[in-house]
């Protein structure tokens, strides 16, 4: 019987096995359990924060951010405004590439053009040039300098510089444009030893590198000798590889999980604000939301700390504005929608609108159980409110166009915020005619104030514009506001030496087997 | 069979194909949700940036010339750019590819060893408590969800008892040579007998996940069809002349029992092939199932249009390689 003595081979080799799990790692490997694998391994060549979370333990970039997110020079030693549209950057002596090659400023001016050049990319323009504004051209001053020339004036360019990474000149000339995508020489803490598809990014310590940025201790090389990106798209895969000690740090941890993984000896839970702002924007052009005291009634409906604490878990910091906290030019004086039944029910009927008016909020089938709760906290003033769950494919364009959103209601959604800057999230979001502007709010002085930071050098003078902005926008709360989520990882304790990041990163360079 | 049936029936692939080609082009196309907005998301981008996006992937150009395109290029077996890849479609499919065929594989194999010796069983002992109680497992095994039961599996053997791993396809402390593709023949080329135990340990609960629903229904195809032959003519006159049990079962008995079973297998290989993704994105498979559904969501065309084909093209090969199988099994069956 063919069959039996199959199965009996299977069983045999499963059972001489020196333990699988032995075999599974090095005792100096750190292992990430994440939710994605790498699109490609060029810098220049995608728009994706999983990609770039990876890529940046294997390139570092002329500037970074430090813990408290906080703009520092990383590659650069130094960097100035020559004027509102000449930056200069000074490069630091004695960096190599995993390759041996010494980095320089041919190489600095080099990156930059290819990703704000059109056909820079062997004929394709990179898709991360519009992350980089105004910027026209990089020039080299001389082996340790180059100059960025902008085409207008955009003070944000320090906030947006982290997002981009260095590459070497030489190595895109030897194995072009495709050999990019996977064969990267970074001058990062960690070189690729092996990239498995779908499966994992193997990445060794790289033993010359430069330290990485001194405003970030400890300086000098990385502390594994290994560190291991495995994919595992599924939450529940996910957390079962922390909980059986497969992978040391895991992300986008459910709320759901956490007692989980509380509850287990050897992984802890690790919290750190988001960039993401929450809100429901209401459809400013349509009745009964064209009236500013029906959008204010709404603010006051929504208790939104009995969502956070019953649904979140408690992992979202409540938002009276747009702005996350830590965020450059932040309101800190925000008046703020107390939740007030009473209030809401007394402007609703001051505006005119009856009792049992029926209203839909449209959302993604993620957070269906969040717009259903605010729905029935909603439906306490008396309006009628149900949650509508729709694909993400389909809803994000619909509620973008304004003709095809005309007979919409509400929609709960969420905007990034990663360079943590109010120019990156107002402009698209508040500005008359944004692309993110899904609430179709417009406001004179408030594109007036948009316009003017976006020139405007002086960072004091920037940072009271938004906070203006803020207000006016708070004041005619075009959204309901809701709450910045956290970021939430599963972290084992056999690592120390990592906390999570606002911007997402899982930088390595620093973590070691405690 | 000769050479001008083979011809013909590779043929009749021409409009299947053509057919599939035309369906799968207008259902991504007109399923509403555009792939320029999905990869700009929150950033900021003007709409002349969006547009000139839009041009480098060639979604500007009017429909009937996109579908024109795709076809003339997919003759030549070029199959276009992945928009999130920025590689060749094909290249990033052929990545893909052996780990969802070695996992489908080993599936179908757990699948056969497990449903043909109790579908056998069942249809010798009718009525009897194993033929009961297989029954109520099969319904069971077919109805049940295969997140699930892979996330149990993984809770059971990978958390609770440390046996075996949670995902992935080998340990990250070995490296093998790639040479096919497929880990079970490289690691044995490769001479690590060590690295061949870790790939079995990593197919197992994948492979019985995938398998044990299709087991499930053949166990019950073939429990009917040997019913049904045992109760026939020939297998009394067997008996009749004193042929042993087990000779009459095995020879006379089961090849013919057989017969709708390969039927079965052929459909439930193309559906195991096509219908992993579920699997593979639990155990963190690195297969084409995964690559396939991220791809719909993201309404990256060029390579749904190259992977639906691609299962199209195996249905269809799947049923020609039955119907060879019949005349193999029952020479009376002409093809």
């Amino acid at each position: 019987m063919i069959g039996r003595r199959s199965l009996l081979a299977t069983a045999a080799a499963v059972a001489a096995m020196p333990g699988p799990l032995a075999a599974q790692t090095r005792t100096r490997d750190v292992r990430v359990g994440f939710s994605q694998d790498a699109l490609t391994l060029d810098p220049a060549n995608h728009r994706n924060r999983e990609t770039q979370t990876i890529i940046r333990n294997i390139h570092d970039g002329l500037l970074t951010r430090d813990p408290a997110m906080r703009v520092v020079p990383e590659i650069a030693e130094a960097w100035r405004a020559v004027d509102a549209k000449t930056y200069e950057f000074r490069i630091r002596s004695g960096i190599r590439f995993h390759s041996g090659d010494p980095l320089t400023a041919e190489d600095i001016a080099f990156t930059f053009n290819r990703l704000v050049k059109d056909n820079a990319m062997g004929g394709q323009t990179s898709p991360r040039k519009s992350l980089l504004g105004p910027l026209r051209d990089t020039v080299v001053v001389d082996e340790r300098t180059v100059r960025m020339i902008l085409g207008e004036p955009w003070p944000i360019l320090g906030a947006m510089l982290p997002f981009q990474e260095v590459v070497n000149r030489r190595q895109v000339e030897r194995v072009g444009q495709e050999g990019m995508q996977t064969r990267p020489d970074g001058c990062g803490p960690f070189k690729l030893a092996e990239w498995r598809r779908g499966e994992a990014v193997i990445m060794e310590r790289f033993d010359g590198y430069y330290g990485g940025s001194p405003a970030i201790p400890p300086v000098g090389p990385a502390q594994v000798d290994r560190v291991i990106f495995r994919v595992i798209p599924e939450n529940s895969a996910r957390i079962a590889a922390l909980l059986a000690g497969e992978v040391d740090i895991i992300n986008e941890l459910p709320p759901s999980a956490m007692r989980q993984v509380e509850a287990s000896p050897n992984a802890d839970v690790a919290k750190v604000n988001g960039t993401r702002t929450f809100f429901v924007a209401l459809n400013n052009a349509k009745a009964p939301f064209t009236d500013v005291r029906v959008r204010r009634a709404l603010n006051h409906a929504l208790d939104k700390n009995a969502i956070i604490s019953r649904i979140l878990n408690n992992t979202a910091t409540p938002l009276r504005g747009v702005m996350s906290p830590d965020a450059f030019g932040f309101n800190a004086e925000l008046p703020e929608y107390r939740h007030d039944l009473a209030r809401a029910r007394a402007l609703l009927a001051e505006a005119g609108v009856a009792e049992g008016t029926e209203l839909v909020i449209d959302c993604v089938a993620a957070f269906k159980e969040v717009a259903e709760a605010i729905a029935a906290l909603l439906s306490r003033t008396g309006l009628r409110v149900r949650a509508q769950v729709w694909e993400g494919a389909v809803l994000g364009p619909m509620w973008q166009n304004p003709e095809r959103r005309r007979e919409r209601d509400m929609y709960l959604t969420s905007w990034g915020n990663g360079a943590l800057d109010p120019s990156d999230i107002m402009v698209p979001t508040l500005r008359t005619g944004g692309r993110g502007n899904s609430a179709g709010f417009s406001n004179a002085e408030v594109d007036r104030l948009l316009d003017a930071a976006e020139t405007e050098a002086d960072q004091g003078k920037r940072a009271a514009m938004y906070q203006r902005a803020q207000a006016i926008v708070t004041d005619q709360a075009p959204w309901i506001f809701l709450w910045l989520p956290q970021d939430l990882y599963g972290v084992s304790r056999r690592i120390a030496g990592w906390k999570p990041q606002a911007d997402s990163r899982i930088n390595l360079h620093r973590v070691r087997i405690a | 069979m000769t050479a001008t049936r083979l011809a013909e029936r590779l043929a009749q692939l021409l409009p299947v194909l053509f057919g599939v080609s035309l369906i799968v082009f207008l259902m991504i196309t007109l399923t509403p949700g555009d792939p320029v907005e999905i990869m700009l998301a929150d950033q900021r981008a003007t709409d002349e940036q969006a547009a000139a996006l839009r041009r480098d992937l060639g979604l500007d150009r009017p429909l009937v010339e996109r579908f024109l395109v795709f076809l003339g290029n997919a003759v030549r077996g070029d199959f276009g750019i992945s928009f999130f890849h920025r590689r060749p479609v094909w290249d990033v499919i052929a990545e893909r590819l052996p780990a969802t065929i070695e996992l489908t594989l080993v599936a179908l194999i757990v699948a056969i060893l497990v449903a043909i010796p109790l579908g056998v069983m069942a249809a010798v002992k009718r009525d009897s408590w194993i033929d009961r109680a297989l029954s109520a497992a099969s319904l069971f095994g077919v109805s049940l969800p295969g997140f699930w039961f892979g996330i149990l599996l993984i809770l059971l053997f990978a958390v609770e008892f440390r046996l075996l791993p949670v995902g992935g396809r080998i340990g990250f402390a070995y490296e093998v040579p790639r040479v096919t593709g497929f880990l079970l023949i490289d690691t044995l080329l490769a001479g690590d007998l060590s690295a061949f135990g870790n790939t079995v340990a990593h197919l197992t609960l994948p492979a019985i996940t995938l398998g044990l629903p299709t087991a499930a229904l053949l166990a019950r195809v073939v429990r009917s069809a040997m019913a049904e032959v045992l109760a026939s003519d020939y297998v009394l006159f067997a008996e009749a002349k004193g042929l042993t049990r087990r000779r009459v079962l095995l020879r006379h008995a089961l090849k013919n029992a057989l017969i709708p079973a390969v039927t079965v297998t052929a459909i439930e290989t193309g559906s195991l092939l096509g219908g992993n993704m579920i699997v593979e994105t639990v155990f963190g498979w690195p297969g084409l199932g995964r690559l396939v559904v991220e791809s719909i969501f993201a309404r990256n065309y060029p390579l749904v249009q190259a992977a639906v084909l691609l299962y199209a093209v195996t249905y269809v090969l799947l049923n020609f390689i039955a119907d060879l199988l019949y005349t193999a099994l029952n020479p009376k069956v002409r093809l």
